[in-house]
């Protein structure tokens, strides 16, 4: 019992700290602090919302300056700085707010140009104390020692530079919006030194993948090596064969997955030259983003063989399965 | 620059890392030649080197924005694909890429040496105004000075540019094979 009173105070004294802590920073020391900016801001907000035209882009204009100024003061009375460099974190809050504030327009808050400019402005904020000298209201504009102007000149630099890459992003984006047939080259960007493609290595539904992966030896099984007459007789009811097999597949296989009823294996058969082409489809019967529906599909070839002085059929899969947007071939 | 941000397809992770593998290979060949010919002492000239690479990169990247839109359409695919694929469509570009390839190197040798003289002014503090009074021997004489030391950053600063984009050149040919 004075175990468990002493957790419940335990827990209230928690409770306690943390409502303390919000309380104080929440509340202004002092009526001149930065809270008192950030309040400004939030409620010529919520005054921007109800005025109209000009008026209300003039207190919103208000309110992005209350804001980026609480910013400022706040991030100041306690410098973090970004690891490996003098730059305080709170150069990077305040320069992204600004330049949100420069760019950003309308309902599009953040433009590709806002994220461009950002480090280049964080750069500046962090340069122009250096330039002021005294602290509170009494500064005094001064040339800094020349070791500090070393520092601010590569930090200028390298904050310019990773806007240039930021920018060559925003231009190869736009090479892939012109010519969008670049993202569907077959060979993926795998051999391109200088871009990495972060989309859809993945993107083949793995549970369809696995479905085809099970059911092919099954099947491979039942046609390898059998009389070539009697393939042909399977291949005939192969609807239903493959049906029972692709069932018994999905219940040994996904017990435990919410797919089991919405993943369904059919099989399609087409005559060709040497034999016949047997295509074992997982057909997703789920939602899915795009209105029409898509399946992975995995071929084999099926071929007599002459064995000896009967005919056996020989049958070889694709080690790969496609995944195929659209409907699936309408059954024979 | 179109004014919709989406998820990211492609990074060009690549590109960033040969950035910052060249400057690592330029910048202690630079200084090192900027301690031996003209005699800073050897922080100051890492940092002239470190600063002439980073800004003469910044404005190399800007001249490529302002010029990629304004290719034509040859070699402006001739670039994509180099980008994306890394390799050239046609062959035929080849006499192109060294004509490029020449003007790059003469047009970063011009925007170094011309950072590295308002870098030395901006640091040093603004050379004092030549006296009135001074004889006009010893004005030649400080002019001649200042003529001999002008040479001597040229040729210092062309030496080091052919040797960080010979070395840059090497990586790349390793890289081909």
């Amino acid at each position: 019992m004075d175990v468990l009173l002493k957790e419940l105070s335990g827990i209230f004294k928690f409770f306690e700290d943390l409502f303390l802590g919000i309380q104080k920073l929440l509340q202004p020391p002092k009526a001149f602090s930065w809270q008192t900016l950030i309040y400004l801001s939030v409620f010529s907000w919520i005054l921007s919302y109800f005025a109209t035209d000009l008026i209300k882009t003039l207190i919103a204009f208000c309110g992005w300056l209350f804001l980026i100024l609480g910013t400022i003061w706040y991030t100041t009375d306690d410098p973090l700085r970004v690891p490996g460099t003098f730059m305080p974190v709170g150069a990077v809050v305040t320069g992204f707010l600004l330049s949100v504030f420069a760019f950003g327009h309308g309902v599009q808050v953040i433009t590709p140009r806002t994220l461009v400019i950002w480090p280049i402005i964080a750069a500046l904020i962090t340069a122009i104390p250096e330039f002021l000298e005294g602290t509170g209201t009494e500064a005094k504009a001064q040339i800094p020692k020349p070791e500090v102007r070393q520092k601010i000149i590569i930090l200028v630099g390298c904050c310019m530079l990773l806007s240039c890459w930021i920018q060559f992003y925003f231009v190869l984006d736009k090479w892939l919006t012109e010519y969008p047939t670049l993202l569907a080259d077959k060979d993926n960007f795998q051999h391109s030194t200088f871009v990495i493609k972060i989309e859809s290595p993945n993107k083949v539904p793995q549970n369809g993948l696995m479905l085809l992966n099970e059911i092919q030896p099954l099947v491979e099984e039942q046609i390898a090596s059998k009389p070539w007459s009697q393939v042909e007789r399977w291949l005939l009811d192969a609807h239903q064969r493959v049906d029972k097999l692709g069932k018994k597949v999905v219940e040994k296989n996904m017990i435990k997955s919410g797919e089991q009823k919405l993943w369904r294996i059919e099989p399609r058969i087409f005559n060709n030259k040497s034999g016949y082409r047997l295509d074992i489809l997982s057909i997703w019967a789920g939602p899915s983003a795009n209105a029409s529906k898509y399946y992975l599909k995995r071929s084999c070839q099926i071929e007599p063989v002459k064995d000896k002085n009967s005919t056996v059929a020989e049958i070889t899969c694709d080690p790969y399965s496609k995944l195929i947007y659209g409907l699936p071939p309408a059954r024979q | 620059m179109t004014e919709e941000l989406s998820i990211p397809k492609i990074l060009p992770i690549g590109v960033v890392l040969f950035n910052i593998l060249f400057l690592l290979v330029a910048i202690p060949i630079e200084a090192y030649i900027l301690n031996m010919r003209l005699g800073f002492d050897k922080k100051s000239s890492i940092f002239y080197a470190i600063s002439m690479n980073l800004f003469s990169g910044v404005i190399g990247w800007t001249i490529f924005f302002l010029i990629e839109p304004i290719l034509p359409g040859q070699w402006r695919a001739a670039l994509i694909s180099y980008v994306f694929f890394s390799t050239f469509q046609n062959s035929n570009i080849e006499t192109v890429l060294i004509f490029t390839v020449l003007v790059i190197f003469f047009t970063t040798f011009l925007i170094k040496f011309s950072l590295l003289k308002v870098l030395l002014i901006t640091l040093n503090g603004i050379p004092i105004k030549e006296e009135t009074q001074t004889s006009e021997r010893s004005r030649r004489k400080r002019t001649d000075k200042n003529k001999i030391q002008n040479t001597n950053l040229v040729t210092t600063t062309l030496i080091a540019n052919s040797l960080s984009y010979s070395a840059i050149t090497l990586i790349l040919l390793i890289h081909q094979k």
